[in-house]
């Protein structure tokens, strides 16, 4: 009896063992459950009741990170493609805090300057686009360099709530060029060829009944001018298409002096009547380029026969410098004129394109010598450059590459 | 808390730092905006920079007050209140600039119609730009705390000062030829003055700028003399 006493109070102790070791345990996993689990969600909680809770927990936290991770995946990618976008996209959320800007926008947000302008406009934009319309402008920078820039902003609504907004940075600064340049030529072009038609017309038909010879004589003489004019412009024009159109086959060594001296036989009557001095820097080295001698040549007399007409009349001086800098001959044109005023610099080598329309038509000239400069110059692969200060003068730069082995020229 | 509060004091130093940036950016691009309108004549651009310079008045205002309740409320010390005050002193040389610029505007009006020579236009142009340069430069040492660029504009402005001597000179030289009216001829050195104003500005933001980074203040040398002369022995018979 004692024994069996014995024995069951041992069996019982040892259930008692086994029973408390089997909280111990089961709270050592609720512990690792509950620790796994605030790891993973970053939130540290009140210890759960049994491992079932703290599993189911542990369950819910790792499906939560995991959607986190696909909707950051996400996100990273689209990020991804819009930080490739050369255009600037900014998005804020609804407390206008920035919550993504590719590095296009950054570049504006973070700038100075003109920049600085672009960031506030920005901000505007984005706060007039939070209350739920769209809302765009054209800002013009004046720089230097100037751009034009079209801001687009618009509000972003999820499931019919608002919940931020979105504006789109646009420069459209080459856009707005090529859009004034098609406009201005074909109002050029109409008036350049209408205005002589026009004048060729009226003359004409009072030349049919005039009587007196002398009227006649006179009329004939202007109608003769008219025609000349008309004449050169369609010369022109046939020229540059044909320089367009022309390509490099024919093209042979040329020496540029010599090019630079027959110009300079072409305009030295006109020099010499204006007053206008030309002074060429003589050189030991003999630039030689690849090139149309024609073309070549025309190029130079269009930029000599320029710098004559607007230098200072009687005393006016045109100087032309080569040089070799680093492989490519670098050629000065430079008079001591009037100049181009700075908002005409970068149009002066359009086709038809007039500084000042009373000043050019009574200097002559198509409108179109320093477009054919360009075409030629560009078909030599090389590059052509103006410089000038109003009152100055005005330097233009033509730098074509040279022939590497000297003398095979004919 | 405290580490809170110390956060959001230095974002509001930071935020006038930006506010000066983005009302530099404003003035900055008035410069060859309105040179450009008072060479070309054009009067709509010249009215858009009248009405512009009001919409600067009142960001300078408001940075102004800005700069107050800082001070108020922080009360900065060493630093951070070298930088308050330069701000102060950034935000008014900024508007006088700005408002130079709208004065250029106005003159574009007076001269309306009236031609000038290439030589007077090409000053004018030149002069545009070195004002343009000399206060881009300003505003960049000021954002970079740039204690040797600052320094050196004070040399940079030499050149608009050439330039202003030269139209001064083109101005008298075509008044005497009877180029245009003594009235043209009064709004054309007006403007050339107005330029040199707004170089001499970007100098004076120089100086504060010397201020924020070394804490040299402008006036030390003035100082110094003054103190040498009052320590001197008088001079001369009684």
């Amino acid at each position: 009896m004692t024994v069996l006493g014995a024995v069951l109070l041992l069996v019982l102790l040892l259930m008692l063992v086994a029973l408390l070791f089997g909280l111990g345990q089961r709270r050592r996993v609720n512990q690792r459950l509950d620790r796994l689990a605030n790891r993973l969600s970053g939130v540290v909680t009140t210890a759960s009741k049994s491992p079932f809770v703290a599993l189911e927990r542990l369950e819910q936290v790792i499906e939560e990170r995991e959607l986190r991770q696909q909707s950051r995946e996400g996100e990273s990618r689209y990020e991804a493609a819009l930080e490739t976008l050369d255009a600037g996209v900014v998005v804020v959320d609804e407390n206008k805090e920035v919550t993504f800007a590719n590095s296009a926008a950054a570049w504006y947000r973070d700038g100075r300057h003109s920049e600085a302008v672009v960031a506030q406009k920005l901000d505007d934009l984005l706060e007039s686009a939070m209350q739920g319309e769209q809302f765009s402008e054209t800002v013009t920078l004046f720089g230097p360099p100037k751009r034009i820039l079209f801001i687009l902003a618009n509000p972003i609504v999820v499931d019919s709530s608002f919940t931020g907004a979105i504006a789109v940075i646009h420069d459209i600064t080459e856009l707005e060029q090529s859009n004034a340049i098609r406009r201005d030529f074909v109002t050029n072009i109409s008036h350049e060829l209408r205005t002589p038609i026009g004048a060729v017309s009226l003359l004409a038909e009072t030349l049919i009944d005039e009587q007196e010879p002398d009227v006649i004589k006179s009329l004939g003489s202007r109608l003769f001018v008219e025609a000349e004019r008309l004449s050169m412009t369609v010369t022109d024009l046939l020229e540059l298409s044909e320089i367009e159109h022309s390509n490099d086959s024919e093209f042979e060594p040329i020496s540029l002096p010599t090019v630079i001296a027959n110009a300079h036989d072409r305009v030295r009557a006109a020099a010499a009547q204006k007053g206008v001095t030309i002074e060429i820097a003589s050189h030991n080295k003999n630039y030689s380029v690849r090139g149309d001698r024609r073309q070549l040549t025309s190029a130079i007399f269009n930029l000599l026969d320029n710098a004559i007409k607007f230098s200072s009349p009687d005393g006016g001086a045109v100087t032309v410098g080569v040089q070799d800098v680093f492989g490519r001959a670098v050629m000065k044109i430079t008079d001591d004129g009037i100049g181009i005023p700075r908002q005409d610099l970068d149009r002066v080598f359009e086709r038809f394109y007039r500084v000042d329309r009373d000043r050019n038509r009574s200097s002559g000239g198509t409108g179109l010598g320093l477009s054919l400069v360009r075409h030629i110059v560009t078909n030599h692969q090389g590059h052509i450059a103006v410089d000038s200060i109003e009152g100055e003068g005005t330097t233009f730069t033509i730098e074509l590459p040279l022939v590497s082995t000297a003398n095979n020229y004919p | 808390m405290t580490e809170q509060l110390r956060k959001s004091y230095h974002d509001e130093l930071e935020t006038i730092r930006e506010m000066i940036v983005r009302m530099a950016g404003l003035v900055g691009e008035t410069i060859p905006r309105g040179t450009e309108a008072f060479l070309a004549g054009d009067l709509a651009t010249a009215q858009r920079i009248i009405e512009d310079d009001d919409a600067i008045d009142a960001m300078s205002v408001d940075l102004e007050e800005r700069c107050y309740q800082v001070l108020a409320l922080q009360q900065p010390m060493a630093s951070d209140l070298r930088s308050i005050t330069t701000a102060l002193w950034m935000n008014a040389e900024i508007e006088r600039s700005g408002d130079l610029m709208a004065n250029i505007a106005q003159a574009t009006r007076r001269v309306y119609g009236s031609s000038f020579g290439p030589q007077i236009r090409g000053l004018i142009a030149q002069m545009g730009e070195e004002a343009a340069r000399l206060f881009r430069l300003a505003i960049d040492s000021y954002a970079e705390g740039n204690s040797g660029l600052a320094v050196a504009l004070d040399d940079i402005d030499d050149r608009l000062d050439e330039l202003h001597l030269d139209a001064i000179a083109a101005i008298f030289e075509s008044n005497r030829e009877q180029a245009f009216d003594l009235q043209v001829g009064v709004q054309l050195a007006l403007v050339c003055r107005f330029y040199e104003r707004v170089g001499d500005h970007a100098v004076n933001m120089g100086e504060r700028v010397r201020y924020m980074v070394d804490g040299w203040l402008p006036e030390h040398s003035g100082a110094l003399r003054a103190r040498a002369r009052a320590n001197e022995p008088p001079t001369g018979d009684l």
